[in-house]
C-alpha cells in the first residue's frame, strides 16, 4: 500500500478511526484512573482522548457558531471544554466518545436510508450497442441520440427509454413500476431504461436516453419528494431555531442560579436536538423510499402526512376498476337489422374518440362484410376476423358531441342519434316498451347501453361491457379491512353502476356523472369532514385527482403529466398497489408521531433526572445518543413495510 | 451562472446540513446553495467567473464532512 492509498484510505474511514481511538484511550484513561492512584496520568489520557474524538466536533462548532446556526456541536463542545475546566475529565472523555460513537452509527444508518434509491440509479448500464453506418457499435448510453436503433440481447439491460422496432421478448420492468411479473413487449412497444430484457433479442428505437428517461425523472421526483419538508418538519425546524439558543439560556441560567458547573453542562447535553429533528425526516425518507422501489411515486412529506389521513378512497370506474377495455357485448335491432343499427352507430361515432365510440368501431369494422341476421337478434362481436375483411365505415356529413350523453350526426341526409337515455329524454325521443326492457336487462349486467335513433325512431341498441380488474374486489375489500370507505363514480346510469358496484362489493357508488360532476362529488366529500383519495388515470380524471386531498394515478410509467403531477403516481397499471401505498401512508404517519414522542419523552424525563441529580453529564450523553438511534431505527422500519 | 451537484452521505443531523449551506453561500461567487439532508444532495448555484466549482468540496470537507460527486 503507497501512502496515497493509505490517506485515500483514512479518509474514507476517518470517523471510525476517530471513534476507535477515542474510545481506546478513554477505556484505557478510565482502567489507568480505576487501578492506579497516578491521577494525573489518567487525567492526561482522558484529556487526550476527547482531544482525538472532540477535535471534529470543536472545528465543526466553530464553523457553526462563525455562520450564526448553533447546533448540537456547539453545546457538545461547550460541555466538554466545560468539563475539562472543572476537572470533570472522565465526563468530558465519555461525553465526546459517546457522541462521535453515536453519531457514527447515524452516518451509517442514514447512508442506508439515503441509499435507498441508489440501487434504482445503478439499474441503467453505461454502454449501448447501436447501429450506426450499418455496423453495430458499442457507445456510452447517454450519448444514443434519439430516433437511433439500440441492440439489446437477452439478458442485457435496456439502456434507453424507446419503443420496440423489431423482436419479441418479455421485460422485467421492476425498476421502473415495480411489477416483478415481466411483460412481454413486442413491435410498437414501449420499453425502459433499466428494465431487463429476459428472452429475445430486441431493437429498440431510441425516444430518451442520459438523464432524459422515465427512471431518471422518476429518481428525480423521488429525491424532491425526499426533500420536501412536511408540516411536521417544518414546525419543529422552526422551533429548533429557539431551541437550541433556550438550552444555552438555561444552562447559564441554571448556573447562575445554583453555581453547579456539572448541572449546567449536563443541560447543555441532553437538551441536544437530536432525535426531535432527525425523527421526521428519517421515516418519510424511508417511506417514499420503499415505495418508489415498488412502483408508487409519492410526491413529498406533506402528500405523506395527508394521505395517513385518508378515511374514504373513491375510484373512477372505467380503466381504473374496469380494464377499460370496452367491448361490444350485444347488438339489438328494434326497427332495423343488427347489422345495420351497428353501421349506423359507428358512423355517427366514427369522429367521436369516445372510448364507448371506439368500441362501436372496432366491433363494425371487424365483423366479417357479409352478415346478416334475422331481425332482433344479437350479433356477437367478433374480433377474430382477419384485418382483410375489415369493411370500411364511412364519414357522416356531420357530426357533433353532447358531453356525457352521446352524439348527433347527419348521415346519408338523415339525423342519427346515438346516446344514452338523457340525450333521448332531451330531444323527445320516444322510447318503445320493448326497447326499454333490453335495455333495463343489459344494464342489470353491469353493461352500457346505448340507444341508436333515426330520424326520431329508436331502431336499435348496442349493449357494451368493460370487465372487472381481478384484484378490484379484492382491493375494494382490503381497503375496507383498514377501515377506509370506498365509492365508485362513473358516468354509466344508475342501473349498470349498480350491478359493477355490486360485483366489486363497493359501499357506495355515485351514477350517470358528467365528468365535471366527479369533481363536485369529491368537493361534497370533503365538505362533509372526509380525507378523501382519488384513483384514476392521471389524465381525463386530472381535475378530480386535483379536487382530492389525495390524487392517486395509475398507470403512470408512460404518461409524465401523471408522474409529475399526481400526489400519488402507480407506475404500473396496478390496482393492487392502492392499498399499500394508502396502509404505508398511514404506518408513516404514525411513525412520524412515535418517533416525536419518544423524542420529546426523552428530553423529559433526562431533564427530570438532571433536576433531581439522577442523570450524569454521561448517562445523559448515552441516552440521548441512544433515543437518536432508536429513532433513525424505528423510521428505517418503513424501509421494509 | 453555472450549477453543480454534490453528494454528502455522512450529515448526522440537519443542522449540519444547514453549517454546510451557510459556509457554501458565504463563498464568493456563489449565488445560492440547497443543502438536503434527507438526500444528502448539495445544489450550488455560481456565477463561474468569479467562483471555482473545485473550492466547494474543499468547503464542505472542512465543515467535517466527506462530498461525492452526485
Amino acid at each position: 500500500m503507497d501512502t496515497r492509498s493509505v490517506k485515500q484510505h483514512y479518509r474514507k474511514h476517518r470517523k471510525a478511526i476517530i471513534v476507535a481511538v477515542s474510545g481506546i484511550l478513554y477505556a484505557g484513561g478510565w482502567t489507568l484512573g480505576y487501578v492506579s492512584t497516578v491521577d494525573t496520568a489518567s487525567a492526561a489520557i482522558l484529556v487526550l482522548a476527547a482531544i482525538v474524538g472532540g477535535y471534529d466536533i470543536a472545528k465543526t462548532a466553530y464553523h457553526e457558531v462563525e455562520n450564526r446556526t448553533l447546533g448540537i456541536k456547539t453545546l457538545v463542545t461547550l460541555a466538554a471544554v466545560g468539563a475539562i475546566a472543572i476537572g470533570s475529565y472522565w465526563e468530558a472523555a465519555a461525553v465526546v466518545f459517546l457522541f462521535t460513537l453515536g453519531s457514527y452509527l447515524e452516518g451509517r444508518t442514514m447512508r442506508k436510508t439515503r441509499n435507498a434509491l441508489e440501487e434504482l440509479l445503478e439499474m441503467t448500464p453505461d454502454t449501448a450497442t447501436v447501429r450506426r453506418d450499418g455496423e453495430q457499435r458499442a457507445v456510452p448510453a447517454r450519448e444514443v441520440e434519439a430516433g437511433e436503433v439500440v441492440i439489446v440481447k437477452p439478458g442485457e439491460k435496456i439502456p434507453v427509454d424507446g419503443d420496440v422496432v423489431e423482436g419479441e421478448s418479455a421485460v422485467n420492468q421492476a425498476p421502473v413500476t415495480g411489477e416483478s411479473a415481466p411483460v412481454h413487449k413486442a413491435d410498437g412497444d414501449e420499453v425502459y431504461a433499466g428494465t431487463i430484457n429476459q428472452e429475445g433479442s430486441l431493437e429498440v428505437e431510441t425516444t430518451g436516453s442520459g438523464t432524459d428517461t422515465t427512471l431518471q425523472r422518476i429518481i428525480r421526483r423521488v429525491e424532491a419528494a425526499q426533500e420536501a419538508q412536511s408540516p411536521t418538519e417544518s414546525l419543529i425546524d422552526r422551533f429548533a431555531k429557539y431551541y437550541t439558543p433556550g438550552v444555552l439560556a438555561l444552562s447559564a441560567g441554571a448556573y447562575a442560579a445554583t453555581q453547579n458547573a456539572i448541572l449546567s453542562l449536563t443541560l447543555l447535553v441532553i437538551g441536544c436536538p437530536g432525535a426531535l429533528v432527525i425523527g421526521p425526516p428519517v421515516s418519510i425518507v424511508s417511506a417514499i423510499g420503499n415505495a418508489a422501489r415498488s412502483g408508487v411515486l409519492m410526491k413529498g412529506g406533506e402528500h405523506l402526512e395527508q394521505a395517513g389521513k385518508i378515511d374514504l378512497v373513491a375510484f373512477d370506474k372505467t380503466g381504473t376498476l374496469t380494464k377499460g377495455e370496452t367491448t361490444v357485448a350485444d347488438v339489438a335491432g328494434f326497427d332495423a337489422e343488427a347489422d345495420e343499427v351497428l353501421e349506423l352507430a359507428a358512423v355517427a361515432e366514427k369522429k367521436s374518440e369516445h372510448h364507448l365510440g371506439d368500441a362501436i368501431l372496432e366491433a363494425a369494422q371487424d365483423r366479417p362484410a357479409a352478415v346478416t341476421d334475422g331481425g332482433t337478434e344479437a350479433v356477437q362481436a367478433d374480433t377474430e376476423s382477419a384485418p382483410g375483411e375489415a369493411r370500411p365505415v364511412p364519414d357522416p356529413e356531420s357530426f357533433e358531441v353532447i358531453a356525457g350523453k352521446g352524439v348527433v350526426a347527419l348521415y346519408d341526409g338523415r339525423e342519427i342519434v346515438v346516446g344514452n337515455r338523457s340525450l333521448l329524454a332531451e330531444r323527445d325521443i320516444e322510447v318503445a316498451e320493448e326497447v326499454g326492457d333490453y335495455v333495463r336487462e343489459r344494464e342489470e349486467r353491469g353493461e352500457t347501453v346505448v340507444h341508436v335513433v333515426r330520424d326520431g325512431v329508436v331502431v336499435g341498441a348496442v349493449a357494451m361491457c368493460d370487465e372487472l380488474r381481478e384484484a378490484a374486489p379484492g382491493v375494494v375489500q382490503e381497503l375496507q379491512d383498514a377501515g377506509i370507505e370506498t365509492v365508485m363514480l362513473t358516468g354509466d346510469n344508475e342501473h349498470t353502476a349498480r350491478a359493477v358496484a355490486e360485483e366489486v362489493g363497493i359501499d357506495d357508488y355515485r351514477a350517470e356523472l358528467l365528468p365535471e360532476d366527479k369533481q363536485a362529488v369529491i368537493e361534497a366529500f370533503r365538505e362533509d369532514g372526509h380525507v378523501v383519495a382519488m384513483v384514476g388515470d392521471g389524465i381525463n380524471d386530472a381535475p378530480s385527482l386535483a379536487t382530492a386531498d389525495v390524487g392517486i394515478a395509475m398507470g403512470a410509467a408512460g404518461t409524465d403529466t401523471a408522474i409529475e403531477t399526481a400526489d400519488m403516481a402507480l407506475m404500473a397499471d396496478d390496482l393492487d398497489r392502492i392499498p399499500y401505498a394508502v396502509t404505508l401512508s398511514k404506518a408513516t404517519r404514525w411513525n412520524i408521531y412515535e418517533n416525536v414522542g419518544l423524542a420529546v419523552l426523552t428530553v423529559t424525563l433526562l431533564l427530570a433526572g438532571v433536576l433531581t441529580s439522577y442523570v450524569t453529564l454521561a448517562l445523559g450523553m448515552l441516552v440521548h445518543e441512544a433515543s437518536v438511534l432508536a429513532v433513525i431505527g424505528n423510521g428505517m422500519r418503513l424501509l421494509r413495510y | 451562472m453555472s450549477e453543480t451537484q454534490l453528494r454528502v452521505m455522512d450529515f448526522d443531523c440537519p443542522s449540519c446540513a444547514s453549517t454546510v449551506e451557510r459556509a457554501l453561500s458565504n463563498q464568493e461567487g456563489v449565488e445560492d446553495v440547497e443543502v438536503h439532508y434527507s438526500t444528502g444532495r448539495v445544489e450550488i448555484d455560481y456565477d463561474d467567473s468569479v467562483a471555482d466549482p473545485s473550492t466547494f468540496e474543499q468547503t464542505i470537507e472542512n465543515q467535517g464532512y466527506t462530498p461525492q460527486p452526485a
